[in-house]
């Protein structure tokens, strides 16, 4: 009697500690939400009131102001050429130097583990510079591209671990059919790669969409602004004026709450499997 | 035969790596290494020439820059602050989340939510909370402890910075801790409890020297991303007031984009940054392989 007395003080306790830091993680952001409806005045007379109407003015302005469609699509097309440039070469190179075994094979491998190591800080403003010879600073491709540039080492890491469990023998008896190796690769071993891409997808998407300091350096003009820089700039501009930056920052947030609200359970999965191999 | 089996070998390697090596070429090792050599240059970025002055860039932040060194130190004191405070409040969340019985997946939905908004997003509804919440609050209830310029006074704007990071980042190694804590085997536990081992014994005795993976992946995570960091502060204090809470990232990034697009001295200062995560990693890996035998 005595001990479920206690067991049962100790899941109330627990529910009520985890309760205390739900709130204080969903706190700002339901700050900034209920706060994106009210006028200035509002805010300034209470703040942690619920908004007397459902304004959407502020939504306006900021929404114009960030050129939220033109960011929007840009941050979707700079991930998208990231990404399939970083699954689609790093599955063909993760998977040759897996299956190959020759000194080139090691050193070119070890390279890239090697790399791993070096943080963005150490090359990025050789980076702009590069980016500035080869004409890709202020590109949407040039984005793209060197996210693919910076991606490619870890991808090959996990593709190499994954390629290594998969058995030789299935390969081996298209070999003796007479397949080639382009043909193994894309017809074979590709459609055997799904779960790690996936894993691999997941951590990419979510590093490219909410990356921010190489697009400040990379892009220039709001034409070619991503949405994160697009709000940077809206807070710039409109320093003490918080309805228009909350509503900017909730049009920003909407996208990936999205996301997280449909993939939820593989964007964890993903996450933890892309930490514990990476 | 064999000679011309290898050759065959690595003209398909070649050919398969070729696609991810140009790209990791040209945006990764070219620029590690041109950093290494625009180090000893005084490039500046608008004159289109520039020469070798050799040690005259280190010369001259190990004696003259001031504010790199108080960057260097804020960044230190924000490394040992982070890690710790993440770790634990990661630790504290996955074991708690664990041992509810109800809720578990809505608690862990909402812990982690935050680390799918990038921390400019998020420092900028802080940066609202810290300038206009906490002052509204102060006046209208008396916690006047509340009432503090929050991201104006260095004091208490690199609690402000932590508290955010902890916001920002505990979600994702809570998530690496839940997995390494699933994965403890559940006769052990069992056994233990038969054995009439506390709760808090159970947890130190079995669970935390079988979790030691997870702890050296988080340890290594937070290290990398603590030196680093950019998002957090720059969204909050921008490194002010007058450059106190500067992070080495902020200032080798106004160095060679804000004010005096001094480019090679600042590459320099990465450099510095460079060696500096390289060494302690290495420390770490070090150290931690050694606990993990003698487990």
């Amino acid at each position: 009697m005595h001990l479920t007395k206690k067991a049962k003080t100790g899941t109330v306790l627990v529910t009520v500690f985890l309760s205390g830091a739900s709130v204080f993680c969903l706190f700002p952001i339901l700050m900034a939400l209920m706060n994106s409806f009210k006028t200035k005045s509002e805010i300034f007379t209470n703040i942690l009131a619920l908004p007397a109407h459902f304004n959407f003015d502020n939504y306006v302005r900021s929404f114009n102001k960030m050129k939220y469609f033109t960011s929007f699509f840009n941050t979707l097309a700079i991930v998208v050429i990231g990404i399939l440039g970083i699954v689609v070469f790093s599955a063909m190179a993760g998977w040759i130097l897996c299956r190959t075994k020759t000194r080139l094979s090691s050193f070119v491998f070890g390279l890239f583990v090697f790399s791993m190591l070096i943080p963005f800080n150490a090359v990025m403003i050789p980076l702009y510079r590069v980016a500035k010879i080869l004409h890709f600073s202020n590109k949407i491709y040039g984005m793209g591209s060197i996210y693919v540039g910076l991606g490619v080492s870890m991808a090959i890491f996990m593709y190499h671990g994954f390629v290594k469990g998969i058995p030789y023998e299935i390969e081996e008896s298209a070999y003796i059919d007479g397949c080639s190796k382009a043909q193994m690769f894309f017809k074979i071993v590709l459609p055997l790669l799904g779960p790690i891409t996936a894993t691999i997808s997941i951590m990419n998407v979510l590093w490219m969409w909410n990356d921010f300091l190489l697009p400040l350096i990379i892009l220039a003009t709001p034409q070619k602004y991503t949405l994160l820089l697009s709000t940077n700039m809206l807070f710039g501009q409109y320093t003490s004026d918080w309805p228009a930056i909350l509503s900017g920052l909730i049009l920003t947030v909407i996208p990936v709450i999205l996301l997280y609200a449909l993939l939820q359970k593989n964007i964890l999965k993903g996450v933890v499997d892309g930490a514990l191999k990476g | 035969m064999n000679i011309n089996k290898k050759q065959s070998q690595n003209f398909t390697l070649i050919l398969f790596v070729l696609p991810a090596f140009i790209f990791f070429a040209a945006f990764k090792l070219i620029p590690a290494v041109l950093g290494l050599w625009y180090s000893f240059t005084n490039w500046n970025g608008i004159n289109p020439t520039y020469k070798i002055i050799g040690f005259e860039n280190f010369a001259e932040i190990f004696t003259g820059d001031a504010d790199f060194w108080r960057a260097m130190l804020f960044t230190l004191k924000y490394v040992g602050a982070a890690i710790v405070a993440l770790n634990v409040c990661a630790l504290v969340l996955a074991v708690l989340i664990e041992s509810a019985r109800k809720g578990r997946s809505f608690f862990r939905t909402i812990f982690y939510m935050p680390n799918m908004i990038s921390m400019i997003i998020g420092g900028y509804m802080w940066n609202f909370i810290f300038t206009q919440v906490l002052y509204y609050i102060a006046d209208n209830t008396g916690l006047e402890f509340l009432n503090k310029s929050w991201l104006g006074d260095p004091k208490y704007s690199f609690t402000a910075i932590v508290i955010v990071a902890v916001w920002g980042g505990a979600g994702y190694l809570m998530v690496i801790y839940i997995a390494a804590i699933q994965s403890v085997p559940t006769a052990l536990i069992e056994a233990a409890v038969v054995d009439g081992a506390s709760a808090f014994r159970r947890f130190i005795s079995i669970t935390l020297p079988m979790i030691k993976q997870a702890f050296t992946i988080c340890l290594f995570v937070t290290l990398n991303s603590a030196f680093q960091v950019f998002d957090v502060v720059f969204s909050l204090t921008g490194g002010g007031p007058g450059r106190l809470t500067q992070v080495v990232a902020i200032n080798i990034y106004e160095e060679a984009f804000g004010r005096s697009n001094r480019l090679g001295y600042a590459t320099a200062k990465s450099t510095i940054l460079f060696l500096v995560i390289m060494l302690i990693t290495l420390i770490q890996l070090r150290v931690m392989k050694k606990g993990e035998e003698e487990m």
